[in-house]
This record gives C-alpha cells, structure tokens and sequence, in this order.
C-alpha cells in the first residue's frame, strides 16, 4: 500500500461535538494523530471514546467541529477513504456457516484484494491451523484474533482496534502486541482502545484519556507518569520495621501495613531507600514506581472504577 | 472475485449448509399442496367450473415463493445487522446495491427451484394438475412477485431488531394475505367485496399471473396486468426500504 503523504497528519480533529439529547458524548475535542503513530485512546466506559472513535471512522457525523481523516473528511461514507482505513469490528460480525478463511476471503472481496492477503493475514494472526474451522465453532480468543484479521486483510494505513486483547490468555496476548508492533514498524497508524493500562504502556507512543467527553490528558505514557508526580511505594516486610519507624525516616510521606508488608509512599525514593536498607536492611524490599494505571485512575476519579 | 460474486457466495453457502431450513423451505408448500390436496381431491369450483387444484397449486407455490422472499432476507438483514457484518460492509468500499443484489440472486434462484419442484409434484397424477402451454408466461409474474416479496422482506428486516419480531411480523403480514389472496382458498368462491379488496395486496396479482399461466387462461393483457401491479409493489416497498434501511441497530 503506497501511502501518499507521509508527512501530512494521519488524523486531525478540530473541536469535535457531539451531543445525543441531553447528554454531550463529546464536548469538543481537539487532536492530532501522527502517521505511523500507536495512539492509544483511555478512559472509563461511557466517557465518550466510542462515539470519538465511530466520528473519525466515519460511521457518525459530528455536531460540529472538523475532522479530516488521511486528509479527507470521513463523513458521509467516504469510498474514496474506505480502503485506507482498518476497523476491528465486534466478534460476532461473521458472516454465518462460513469457515475462518471463507469468511476472511470474502471480506477481502468487499475490498478487492485476492487470495494472497488471506493467506497472509490468516498467518499473521496465527489463523491458519484454524484456516477451515467453522467461524461459529472458533474459541473466543480465536474470534477476536479473526476479527482483527478482518480489519487487516486490505492492507490498510490507519487501523482501528477496539479492545483487541480483552478475550485472549496472556500468551495470546504477547503474541498479539508481537502483531501490532509488526504493523506499527511496517509505518502504518493504530488507534486503539484499551482497558489494559499496562498494555497502553507497553505499545502506546501517546495515549489519550478522555473523561466525559473531554480530553483530560494526552500525551506519551512516560511522560504523563512523570507528570502526575505520583509516589513511590516502598513495601518493607512488616517483621523488619515498625511504623513508627518508618514515619520518622525523613521524605516519608505516609505509612501503612498492607497485608505482610509495611508501604512507604514517597517522593524522594532515593533517600528513603537509603534510610530503610540501615534500617532494615534492603533484602525483600520491593518498589512499585508510578504507572499509567495511577495516573488513569487519578484523572479518571476512583467512583467510576467501584 | 467482486464483492458482489463474494457476498452471493458467502449467502450461498449459509443457506445450503443450514440444512433445516433448506429442507423446510422447499417442504413447507408441498406440505401445504398435500393437506389442500387432500382436503379437495375432484372437487370443482362450482362459480368457475375448474378443478380446485387449478385453483391451490398455483395459489399454494406463490405464496410459497413469496414467503421464501421474505423471510430469507428478512432474517439476513436482521441477523447481519445484529452481528454488526452490516458495520463491516459499512467500513469496506461495497456499494449497499452490491450487497442487496446479491441478496436478490439468491432469492431468485430459491424462487425458481420452488417453482420447479413444486410443479413436479402438483403434476403427479395423485394432484391432477395439468400444466398449460402458457406455462412459460408465468415466469416474469415469479421474478416480479420475488422482487415485491424481496422488497417487503427488506422493510421488515430493517425495522425488526429481532429473530422473533421478524417471525412475528412476516407472518402477520403473509398468513392473512395468503387467505385474502386466493392462496389457500379459490379466489372465485369469495364474496364479491373481498374479492375487490384482495386487489391491494401483491399476493393476488402474484396468484392471478402464475394461475392464468399455468392454466392455460394467460394473455398478454392478465399477465400484463399482473406483472404491472408487481412492478408497482416491487417500486413501493423498495423505496420504502430504502428509506427503512439501517447499517446499525444504534443509529
């Protein structure tokens, strides 16, 4: 697939609306997704990603705001754009009685690509000893990897993927990141939805989080991490020091006995650790720095993950 | 392969290997032809003169042929558009006319295998029916009433979210048609208004152009007339259903 312009923007939106009645799904958004960029797009269900996603994709049409997809506008459905672009859909869109490969050779046909990216995507995705078992008899994991198959087949530049890992084991899983980074190297865009905050991590260039319809943060994971300011944990085994203790050692900001260990929350990890291995001793000591989970949960408020 | 030859395929194979519903939807008339069969067996229309099996085998495979129409796209598009395959045709570069012709072919091919099948039977001695040389004028009368039916079965699968509600609406809509139209019962044998009446529905002119064909009774001008008053539904219903089409169930 020859991509264009390389260095015009995969995805630009400019204070993007929408509102469904009463509610404001999305309450102007205002972004720019890079070619071969791996965007992630966070936030809690209902805050608005859905709509966001199906706007740029095409399938709704914004209240107002721009939105330009590989420099056309996605709305009303745009032939010209289609085969450029890449959407995982649910993994029930299957057409019926159809095998794996039936199923995927006649979505490459709704596309016009022949045999070989069959062939091909079905390896990819690790498909092909499933290549002539029917779609209905598929386990769920071997459904969510067709159905990323199905947004693959066509080869396109910007690929949409919906949760693409929430039915698979955790080899699955690697296997499929092994996927995607495939894709990413070969220069093509992902946007992606996620509810596995490591998984952004680990993939992610940049991730959005969108909170009530609005962008609450937008930038790579390692920078908002550093941002948020958020501790350090220090878990010492609570045999080995008192809390008592552990609260007179400067740079301490809060103690507490969690379970066997006692957890020293602190912006100066540094000096803290320090001070607990004379305590202590460092044998058994275990960190846990700040993840994108902690920034996440923070912006997002801890209500809406009771 | 086009995306038109690879839809065709793909509702090909899901027919054929659901085997139940191959089975039925080719049985269902028979089974019908057989109980009206036996319930009229040498018995004549005595306002006409004509055997009642001139009268149920034609009325019997139009409904059927009809029936077929409906509920096989009806179904589809319901079943396609829960499992969001409407949304993956959506994101792909296929016409919606793609997607409808093929869906068309192979309501016409039901349709004709139908009709063969049925005739077959209905000619064995046991039924009596004798088959005209007009015969070949009830042709375009069956690939017009596929496509009135089509049409109607297209409107019902873009309201009906449903494997129920489709069931329940087509059967609503066709069960009292058959009996108005002159399907299951002669048409010459009702009142004189119900008659009348029967003129609004697409299944009488179904029943009247493959009847007159069959028969021996068809004209340029009642084969005319019948594929006239088809075309005319086929138009209706089919802006209807565009209209009434939806890619999704949340839009």
């Amino acid at each position: 697939m020859t991509q264009a312009r390389p260095d015009e923007p995969a995805i630009v939106l400019e204070d993007v609306r929408k509102r469904y009645g009463d509610v404001q799904a999305v309450a102007g958004i205002s972004l720019t997704v890079g070619r071969g960029e791996f965007f992630g797009v966070l936030g809690p269900n209902g805050a608005g990603k859905t709509t966001l996603i199906e706007i740029v994709e095409g399938l709704r049409e914004a209240d107002s705001g721009s939105v330009s997809v590989l420099g056309l506008p996605p709305w009303p459905r745009n032939m010209a754009l289609l085969p450029r672009l890449g959407v995982q859909t649910q993994s029930s869109a299957f057409f019926t009685r159809l095998t794996a490969r039936e199923h995927l050779s006649t979505v490459a046909a709704l596309y016009g690509v022949g045999r070989q990216g069959v062939e091909r995507t079905l390896s990819m995705v690790g498909l092909l000893g499933q290549a002539d078992i029917r779609v209905e008899v598929l386990s769920g994991g071997q459904r969510q990897r067709l159905a990323i198959a199905s947004a693959l087949v066509h080869g396109p530049e910007l690929i949409f993927l919906d949760e693409p890992t929430a039915a698979l084991d955790p080899q699955a899983r690697r296997d499929l990141w092994k996927v995607l980074r495939a894709l990413k190297g070969e220069g093509r865009t992902i946007v992606y939805t996620t509810h596995h905050l490591d998984e952004a991590e680990a993939l992610c260039d940049r991730v959005a989080i969108v909170v009530a319809g609005s962008v609450v943060a937008l930038d790579s994971p390692g920078r908002l991490v550093g941002a948020a300011k958020a501790p350090t944990r220090l878990l010492v085994p609570a045999d080995r020091i008192t809390v008592e203790r552990a609260e007179r050692i400067e740079g301490a900001d809060r103690v507490c006995v969690e379970g066997d260990s006692v957890v020293i929350e602190t912006r100066a990890a540094g000096p803290v650790l320090a001070a607990v291995g004379e305590v202590a001793g460092l044998d058994g000591v275990r960190t846990r720095t700040a993840t994108l989970e902690d920034v996440y949960l923070e912006l997002t408020g801890s209500e809406q993950h009771a | 392969m086009s995306a038109y030859g690879a839809l065709t395929t793909a509702s090909y194979r899901a027919s054929v290997r659901d085997r139940t519903t191959v089975f039925f939807t080719f049985a269902f008339p028979l089974i019908f032809l057989v109980v009206f069969g036996l319930i009229f067996r040498g018995q004549t229309v005595e306002q006409s003169g004509r055997g009642y099996i001139d009268y149920i085998a034609p009325g019997v495979l139009s409904w059927g042929v009809g029936n077929a129409a409906v509920f096989g796209v009806a179904f589809t598009l319901m079943q396609w558009r829960k499992d969001d395959l409407l949304r993956l045709i959506r994101m792909s570069p296929t016409p919606l006319t793609s997607v409808l012709a093929s869906r068309y072919v192979v309501a016409l091919v039901i349709g004709v295998v139908q009709a063969v099948l049925f005739i077959g039977v209905a000619l064995l001695p046991v039924f009596g029916l004798r088959l005209s040389s007009t015969w070949p004028l009830a042709l375009p009368v069956l690939v017009l009433g596929i496509t009135a039916f089509l049409a109607i079965g297209m409107v019902i699968g873009s309201r009906a979210n449903t494997p129920e509600a489709v069931a329940a609406v087509a059967n609503c809509v066709m069960v009292p048609m058959a009996f108005l139209s002159g399907s299951f019962f002669p048409i010459d044998a009702m009142p004189s208004w119900l008659q009348s009446l029967s003129r609004v529905l697409p299944l009488r002119y179904l029943n009247d152009g493959v009847s007159a064909a069959v028969s021996g009774r068809a004209g340029l001008g009642s084969t005319g007339l019948a594929c006239a008053g088809l075309a005319v539904f086929a138009l209706v219903f089919g802006l209807l259903a565009m209209r009434t089409f939806r890619w999704s169930n949340d839009t």
